[in-house]
């Protein structure tokens, strides 16, 4: 009993991390019905960002903040340079584009930090919050997971309640339909990379100040893929289908892998994949996503 | 814009020129093998770089796997990312097959094209309802769960385990091939002689020319083998259903035999490629089969020029050299030292790929061609 509570623990921490990660591949799906390859990258070197003004000297959640601005003018930049040109119909050549971003970042990061695991500010109190028998639930995992509903609500508000989250929801929509009521797209789109490009950086650092953990320039590498296999799961343009999407994959990898005899324990990738393969099979709105309808 | 030459096909003149060119194109490629068998370097102020049969045959292996993507991608318009994952398969089945059963390489083809077709087509089915970018978020998926795959401990015993498999083959060249004299003959050309090395060739030469010349035959008959693919029936479905899909069905192609096909296809080249590799490396190790191979073969891909048989070859010239020569780059101008140490490579690929993506969508062989149309212009009479 103590060791499956441990465990759904365990999930709560990981599912928090991946659902914040998912968030930023969700919000530039619903821009741009593009799955941005470089999303886990990106948020690495906004991690490295925050570590690098910490190291600097700056409060730690001030260097979050700024880093998060940061990291969010920089995909401002990118989305203007290099995305722009291209039709957002056409995927194949964005989908190589931001699998060169993806090459490029990881590079970047790796030349100016190293390979070396550095140690990251620690942004939550350390200790467990409570403890049943000999499972405990540490406080990062509470923060982890109130910081991912935080985050969420925080984008809720943004996109429901404001000008610009009102045209963002019209673009996602129609972006043909809302150019002729005079919605500006192209910097509405830039607004969503850097929306998601800051959530991400948010989910990296939260990822990263999990005390078993150190940052890395491949850190992401694998949090992608189970990012990747949340969005899908929560429906890739739903936001909070991206929380559902990220805690089921915490708790698939810390629960039911553990369970599952003929499943050995370093197959967790692998059974995420297959989570991957059969949501997109026969249900590929996951959870909460809006259908896609073909007009033959 | 007149063309320098104008040919007509089907006239002497042409056949003449057609076969000048294959005639040269195998002699610069068998110079180059003999000039760089033992070293095969370049220095360029003070970086050295390597230019060893070794990189060329392992180009050659990256340029059969991407000849695989340029068949689903290209042709088929399909975004698969999954061949470092069929790469590897080929490279892990040869390699078991050579090492625990002592075949000869090249009879562990004849396991590796089947099973890779077979695991493709099966990879190929969710392909029949999954579409566009789900399909590259899953066959990247399937590209990163390769090395943990290998790494399982009940495969130990077939895999070798986060150490690799070795294969312990040694290639000999037969002695009816006369690498040695011809090797002397190079040397005693006036001039240029010193560029073949001097003396005979040692015994590791001689088996690495004999791979050179073995590689090439196998991507060969691959590249001739997909061109009349492409040509025939089957390839023009593929490029109906990339142009598109609906009409295609609408016309009549059986989309869901010719997509499963199409992934069989590349599946099996990406096992035949794989198969090289290990031959040449002589090890196959897990973690030369990750997700990051994976989107290298895509940069291969995009700057060879995707939907191009001879980008394929100008991809895997790219994978094979550009990361080792930006590694040995050790100083250029203007540039501080911190920024050449470190995954240079990776770095150069993705600006690459980003760049030919924004200025050059149909890649080097697509300007290459271009550049030949100034010159040569070849007519077809029947089109008249």
């Amino acid at each position: 009993m103590d060791l499956f509570l441990q465990r759904l623990f365990d999930g709560l921490t990981n599912g928090s991390a991946y659902a914040l990660i998912a968030v930023a591949l969700v919000l530039i799906f619903k821009a741009t019905t593009l799955i941005n390859f470089a999303q886990g990258e990106q948020a690495m070197l906004g991690a490295f960002i925050v570590l690098q003004l910490w190291n600097w000297g700056l409060p730690m959640w001030i260097a979050v903040i700024t880093g998060m601005l940061i990291s969010g003018l920089l995909a401002g930049g990118l989305e203007r340079a290099i995305i722009r040109r291209f039709d957002p119909a056409d995927h194949l050549p964005l989908v190589i584009i931001t699998l060169g971003l993806f090459l490029v970042l990881n590079a970047v990061a790796a030349i100016i930090w190293r390979y070396d695991p550095l140690a990251f500010p620690q942004l939550f109190p350390h200790g467990s919050a409570l403890t049943i028998g000999n499972a405990r639930l540490s406080w990062y995992s509470i923060f982890a997971f109130g910081s991912c509903i935080l985050v969420l609500l925080l984008l809720h508000v943004l996109l429901n309640k404001t000008k610009i989250g009102l045209s963002f929801r019209a673009v996602s929509s129609n972006l043909e339909s809302s150019r002729l009521c005079g919605i500006k797209v192209g910097p509405t789109l830039q607004f969503g990379w850097a929306l998601a490009a800051a959530a991400g950086t948010f989910g990296a650092s939260i990822y990263a100040a999990n005390p078993v953990l150190q940052i890395e320039p491949s850190i992401m590498l694998r949090a992608l893929i189970f990012s990747i296999t949340a969005a899908a799961l929560g429906g890739l343009d739903s936001l909070w289908g991206a929380l559902l999407g990220g805690l089921t994959i915490g708790f698939i990898q810390s629960v039911l892998v553990q369970y599952i005899p003929f499943i050995p324990n370093e197959m967790t990738l692998a059974a995420t994949v297959a989570v991957l393969l059969i949501v997109l099979t026969f249900r590929p709105s996951g959870f909460l996503g809006t259908k896609a309808v073909e007009r033959v | 814009m007149k063309a320098r030459f104008t040919l007509t096909k089907g006239s002497t003149q042409y056949r003449n020129y057609r076969i000048s060119v294959w005639a040269l194109l195998i002699l610069i490629f068998l110079l180059i093998g003999f000039a760089f068998v033992d070293v095969g370097s370049i220095s360029i102020g003070s970086n050295k770089y390597n230019l060893s049969l070794i990189r060329l045959n392992k180009a050659i292996a990256y340029g059969v796997a991407i000849l695989g993507l340029q068949v689903v991608v290209g042709y088929t318009g399909q975004i698969a990312l999954g061949q470092s994952f069929f790469f590897g398969m080929g490279a892990y089945i040869a390699a078991w097959l050579v090492a625990d059963h002592s075949w000869p390489f090249l009879l562990t083809l004849l396991v590796v094209v089947p099973s890779c077709f077979l695991a493709g087509m099966i990879f190929g089915l969710p392909a029949l309802r999954i579409k566009g970018l789900y399909l590259a978020l899953l066959t990247f998926g399937l590209a990163s769960i390769f090395p943990t795959i290998v790494k399982l401990d009940s495969l130990n015993v077939y895999t070798g385990g986060a150490n690799g498999k070795l294969t312990g083959y040694k290639f000999k060249a037969p002695s009816w091939i006369p690498l040695d004299e011809i090797a002397q003959m190079l040397q005693n050309i006036p001039l240029l002689g010193p560029f073949f090395g001097d003396g005979p060739l040692s015994n590791r030469e001689e088996s690495r020319l004999w791979k050179y010349m073995l590689f090439a035959i196998i991507a060969t008959i691959c590249f001739w083998l997909i061109s009349n693919l492409i040509k025939s029936r089957p390839g023009r479905a593929m490029r109906a259903i990339r142009d598109n899909e609906t009409s295609a069905a609408v016309s009549g192609i059986n989309l869901a035999l010719t997509k499963t096909i199409s992934f069989g296809v590349a599946s099996a080249l990406g096992g035949i490629g794989g198969a090289i590799y290990v031959a040449e490396v002589g090890i196959a190790s897990p973690d030369d089969f990750s997700s990051l191979v994976a989107i290298y073969l895509i940069v291969g891909l995009v700057v060879g020029g995707v939907g191009t048989l001879e980008g394929a070859i100008i991809g895997g010239l790219v994978y094979a050299l550009i990361p080792d020569w930006a590694s040995s780059t050790q100083s250029v101008a203007f540039v501080p030292e911190r920024w050449l140490q470190g995954p240079t490579g990776s770095l150069i690929l993705g600006i690459l790929l980003i760049l030919l993506t924004l200025f050059m969508p149909g890649g080097i062989s697509t300007a290459l061609k271009k550049t030949k149309k100034k010159y040569i212009q070849i007519q077809n009479p029947s089109l008249k």
